[in-house]
């Protein structure tokens, strides 16, 4: 079974590529999706037709990851690792956008890290989402707080997303060079030093973590209790920093710690991958609302797409 | 040599250098929720740099007294550490902080009109522009420390809030529920410190708990319960939903919160911002302002308009809401606070 994708900017299609699944009424299919008219006149046989591929649907989900925008830190160029503060304007903005982005894919089950920007990142970009369900951040520190945030309607249950905050997802903490310039740094550790904790894969600066203790954190993490969810079905997404996703994608990807250390993870745009069969198949980015591009979804994440167009008409 | 003891009039041993603006070394007190009230190397206008006293009269030092709405005069600032703010001398006698009060915007559960409670749902689009714009109403108004509620929608109205601020001092939420969570997130430049806010998270000032109605709507509950019950747990002062609390109850935790670790902070002249929710803040409201118990249920609490207290000699005194940025109007600061609002504008 040929396990590949691509994306072809077929005539009449909405911008959308379509996956080739491993059977043979793709065509059928993509022609069904070809047109708008469809939907009025045919939506019924949509519906078997979904039904004839649902035995591949169920395994495949998707993962998204965002890092989050601009902080007040990093607005006045000082090293932040897990220091707590907040989005800048700016960064709150770029949430905003990288929920449009993503406001057509499904998501159930969202991880953020411990630190309010990235809490406040997830929190801004769901605003944006057209499924229109709730996330509840899950609060399990103590007996009070589990018993105090129950929910009591099995309904409103259903149109809620989990919310799991953990430290594990945490920035690289930076030890002493948290709070610093990176000008005082430089004086106080001479040039060189700075440079290499910071581009180094297992280098620490003074107590502190390098890339490769955070890697292990995070990924050991992502492996234990994200990974499991996906190989559930569950789509997931990940709002988290540079360096904790950086440590996930080196094992999304296979990158070494050459690769890793060089890898650059834009702000605000949200990475897309999708499990599938227990491997992870890079996306790319879903186009924002005023780019024009092909953006290559799935079958399945063009049908949910849909779906979400049928409901809000 | 003439010494005249430095007492601060309701604190023991808190003395503050300068003024609000330079009330730099407080910050680096308060990593946690204990009620120290000690500060770190006060000078007095003799040049001498004492060390920490934390025992009324222990140390002597010679100050000029003079009133504090008149020793702003100099130009100070309010970066200046305080040994340079020597020069302008006076005593922080003044023992005047502001409080600020603000209500979180629209969540995702009111716009569905669910019973919210203490679940922890987070702004809608428009509960985010509520709280940019309680910012810009109190973006001149000195905020040296932020409490905020356990919930993302208080913590994110304060955030967003003070995004506007004017100040452009950087909050910084304390993080104390393990060791590990303590040491990885310290800051190691003094500077920057003395640009932060400390942010102190408290499940005390959530929101009324709701037991049972938490995720229920409106019209399922009266299904469920009958309209007069849901109303008698809405509306009354102490009788709670099954399992849920009454307004009392969240009063009582709120206002001993308040009263045990805010209130001390106001003590020692720090100006402060509470983020929370309609019930937690009535409960205050209530302390503040000595209201009954029919009195605070028909109070409601407008949504991302800000309110502001001075609290001055033990005393709260209601000053309304800063007007917004488009209102005409004439908002009676005090001259302190007017002076702060002058110094911004100098410095921006």
């Amino acid at each position: 079974m040929a396990a590949t994708f691509f994306h072809q900017p077929a005539a009449g299609l909405y911008g959308l590529g379509i996956d080739v699944p491993s059977f043979g009424s793709s065509r059928i299919f993509g022609k069904l999706l070809s047109t708008r008219l469809f939907f009025n006149s045919s939506h019924h046989k949509l519906h078997l037709v979904l039904a004839s591929i649902s035995h591949d649907s169920s395994i495949e989900s998707t993962l998204i990851l965002i890092r989050h925008g601009e902080s007040m830190w990093n607005e006045k160029n000082l090293f932040t690792g897990c220091c707590d503060v907040p989005l800048t304007s700016r960064g709150v903005e770029e949430a905003i956008v990288a929920g449009k982005r993503i406001s057509y894919i499904p998501v159930d089950l969202i991880f953020t890290s411990g630190l309010i920007r990235a809490k406040m990142t997830a929190m801004l970009a769901m605003t944006q989402h057209h499924e229109n369900k709730v996330p509840i951040i899950v609060h399990d520190e103590s007996e009070q707080a589990t018993l105090w945030s129950g929910v009591y309607s099995e309904k409103t249950t259903k149109q809620s997303i989990p919310v799991i905050t953990t430290w594990q997802l945490n920035e690289r903490m930076y030890g002493d060079l948290q709070g610093l310039n990176k000008k005082e740094t430089a004086e106080k550790y001479g040039k060189e030093q700075v440079h290499e904790w910071r581009r180094s894969y297992d280098i620490s600066p003074p107590n502190g973590e390098s890339l490769e203790m955070c890697s292990r954190r995070a990924v050991a993490y992502f492996k234990d209790f994200i990974e499991p969810q996906l190989k559930s079905g569950k789509h997931v997404m990940v709002a988290a920093h540079a360096n904790s996703l950086r440590s996930i994608i080196m094992y999304l990807d296979r990158l070494t710690s050459q690769e890793v250390t060089s890898l650059e993870l834009s702000t605000g745009i949200p990475l897309l991958y999708i499990y599938k069969e227990g491997k992870f198949s890079s996306r790319g980015s879903p186009v924002g609302p005023t780019e024009a591009g092909v953006y290559a979804y799935t079958q399945n994440l063009a049908i949910y797409r849909q779906q979400l167009d049928e409901m809000s008409h | 040599m003439a010494a005249e003891v430095c007492h601060h009039a309701n604190a023991i041993g808190a003395l503050q250098s300068h003024s609000y603006l330079s009330n730099l070394n407080q910050h680096q007190n308060l990593r946690s929720n204990s009620l120290r009230l000690v500060t770190k190397d006060f000078s007095c206008s003799n040049g001498l740099s004492m060390g920490r006293s934390s025992h009324f009269g222990q140390r002597n030092c010679i100050v000029t007294r003079s009133s504090a709405t008149h020793s702003q005069t100099s130009v100070v600032d309010p970066v200046l550490s305080p040994s340079r703010s020597n020069t302008s001398d006076a005593t922080k006698k003044s023992n005047e902080a502001a409080l600020i009060l603000i209500r979180h915007g629209e969540s995702l559960w009111n716009e569905k009109n669910l019973f919210t409670g203490c679940v922890d749902v987070p702004l809608s689009s428009k509960g985010i522009d509520e709280a940019i714009e309680a910012g810009k109403r109190i973006s001149s108004i000195p905020v040296d420390l932020i409490f905020t509620s356990a919930l993302i929608r208080a913590q994110m109205t304060a955030m967003l809030a003070m995004t506007q601020h004017r100040r452009k001092k950087v909050p910084i939420v304390m993080h104390n529920e393990s060791e590990q969570a303590k040491a990885w997130s310290q800051v190691f430049s003094e500077d920057t410190k003395k640009q932060s806010i400390p942010v102190i998270a408290a499940w005390q000032l959530n929101e009324r708990m709701y037991g049972e109605l938490q995720g229920l709507n409106k019209q399922e509950t009266a299904d469920r319960y009958g309209k007069e019950q849901v109303h008698e747990w809405r509306r009354s002062y102490d009788i709670p939903p099954p399992n849920g609390e009454s307004l009392e109850m969240c009063a009582e935790r709120a206002v001993a919160y308040f009263r045990d670790q805010i209130e001390p902070q106001l003590l020692t002249g720090k100006n402060v911002m509470i983020a929370a929710h309609g019930n937690s803040l009535r409960s205050i409201i209530m302390y503040l302002d000595k209201l009954t118990s029919q009195e605070v249920i028909s109070l409601e609490l407008s949504t991302g308009i800000p309110m502001l207290y001075i609290f001055k000699e033990g005393r709260f005194i209601r000053r309304g809401s800063p007007i917004g940025p488009t209102e005409a109007g004439v908002y009676a600061y005090t001259k302190r606070l007017a002076l702060y609002k002058q110094k911004l504008d100098e410095m921006f």
